[in-house]
Parts: structure tokens; C-alpha cells; sequence
């Protein structure tokens, strides 16, 4: 109970708040150029014309993704210590998102590569 | 207080009646939104990382996903993004300017921006779920 907190876990309510505002330009970026457009239909092509555009784009992707991870998987965990789990059940589901959001990352890089 | 006895979705109901106003309807549907996106989010690596097995395989995967059913869905994707962006601005904005006070005035700014982009978003979207794409 007087355990002190890790940085994350003291920060984390902080945490929430900067990637979110961060997400609200990402996302208005990211919807608006893919789907608020006249040619709607995506594939291979139009991606890969894009991303080869500029390489702010795989800047832009390189920094969103991570971001839009943390925030969900943070978001996921609020919900999760709503239940009050045990430490134990706590700490693995912690570690469980820890290693999802490590791996999509990654897999969310290498799926970029690609369309280079 | 949320007990395991009551269970989460008692839990729930009981915020929302104790306290039936706007902050815990936003709360709630905060809450909502944010477990779909953080679902969709994973769909939509998985789509997109369908790239990893080449262009064919990618343009097959989201041919099945660009149809006028999907189309129709994701005027609700994009309903949930924004109800969910703007209330975490809402969010933000009463968490560091110290306006807890006004919360409940800065939801309906956040409903009525929320309505323009419904507007704008049903005037684009609505035309691709009759198209022959």
C-alpha cells in the first residue's frame, strides 16, 4: 500500500493527457489526407506514392504509432484498475500490455518499411 | 466503489445514476469509445500490416475492407474518433486551465463541434456507400 509509485504509474494520468493532444493533430492529419479525400480508394500504389513523397511521412508514422499504442494501452490499463485487480493479476496484465504495445510497435515499423 | 460482489457493470450504473449528469455521461462514453478505438486500432494493424506478405496480398485485404457496408461503418468510426478526441480535449483543457467549473458549459461547445464534423463527415462519407467503388 505505501509502495512508492514507478515514474510511469506516477506519471501516467500525465502521460495520458500529452499523447492525447498529441493524437488530436496525428489523427486530424492522418484522416483528413487518407479518407477526407476526392480518390477514396486505397491501395499498394497510392500508400507506397505517399509515403515515398516525403520523408516526413515515415517521421510522421514513426512517432504516431508509438503514441496511439501507449495511449490506447494506457487507456486499457484506467479501465482495467477499475476492476481492482490483485497486484499479482495487476502486474502480469501491466507487463501483458507492456509487451503488446513493444510488439505492435515494432510490427507497425517493419509493415512500413514495406511500402519504402 | 466498485466491489467485485456488485461487479463492473453495476459499478458503472451506479456512477451514472448517482450522478446523471453531462460529466458522467461523458464520462461513460469516454470510456466506450476508448475500449472500441483501442480494439479498431489492432484491426486495423493487422490490415495494414498485411503488407509484410507483398502488394497482392495487401490490395486483397483492403479491397475487403473498402466496401460500401465498410464505407457505411466508418461514418461510426469516425463519430466514436471524434467524440473521443474532442471530449479528451475537453479533458485536457479543464485538467490545466483549472476550469472544473465550467466542465459541464465546455461539453455542449464539444457536441456542437462534434455535430459540424458528423455534418461534413456524413456529406463525404455518404456519397462512397452508393458508389460503384
Amino acid at each position: 500500500m505505501n509502495e512508492k509509485p514507478s515514474f510511469l504509474t506516477a506519471y501516467s494520468w500525465f502521460l495520458q493527457r500529452i499523447t492525447g493532444v498529441l493524437l488530436a493533430i496525428f489523427l486530424f492529419i492522418h484522416i483528413d489526407t487518407i479518407h477526407f479525400t476526392k480518390e477514396f480508394f486505397i491501395d499498394f500504389n497510392r500508400v507506397t506514392q505517399r509515403l515515398s513523397s516525403s520523408g516526413w511521412w515515415v517521421v510522421f508514422y514513426i512517432i504516431f504509432i508509438p503514441v496511439v499504442l501507449f495511449h490506447s494501452l494506457n487507456g486499457v490499463w484506467g479501465i482495467v484498475e477499475d476492476y481492482r485487480p490483485m497486484p499479482g493479476l495487476g502486474k502480469g496484465i501491466k507487463a501483458f500490455l507492456w509487451v503488446l504495445g513493444v510488439c505492435a510497435t515494432f510490427y507497425g515499423f517493419v509493415a512500413i518499411t514495406k511500402f519504402l | 466503489m466498485y466491489s467485485e460482489k456488485s461487479g463492473i457493470f453495476k459499478y458503472y450504473f451506479d456512477e451514472w445514476s448517482l450522478n446523471t449528469n453531462v460529466g458522467t455521461f461523458a464520462w461513460l462514453l469516454h470510456r466506450l469509445t476508448g475500449a472500441i478505438l483501442a480494439l479498431y486500432l489492432f484491426a486495423h494493424i493487422l490490415v495494414v500490416s498485411s503488407s509484410l506478405w507483398g502488394p497482392d496480398t495487401f490490395n486483397l485485404w483492403l479491397k475487403s475492407v473498402q466496401t460500401p457496408l465498410t464505407h457505411f461503418l466508418e461514418i461510426f468510426l469516425v463519430a466514436v474518433v471524434a467524440f473521443h478526441l474532442l471530449n479528451g480535449l475537453r479533458i485536457t483543457i479543464t485538467d490545466f486551465s483549472f476550469a472544473t467549473k465550467s466542465h459541464k458549459s465546455y461539453f455542449w461547445v464539444e457536441i456542437f463541434v462534434f455535430a459540424l464534423i458528423m455534418i461534413i463527415t456524413l456529406t463525404v462519407f455518404l456519397p462512397r456507400v452508393f458508389s460503384s467503388h
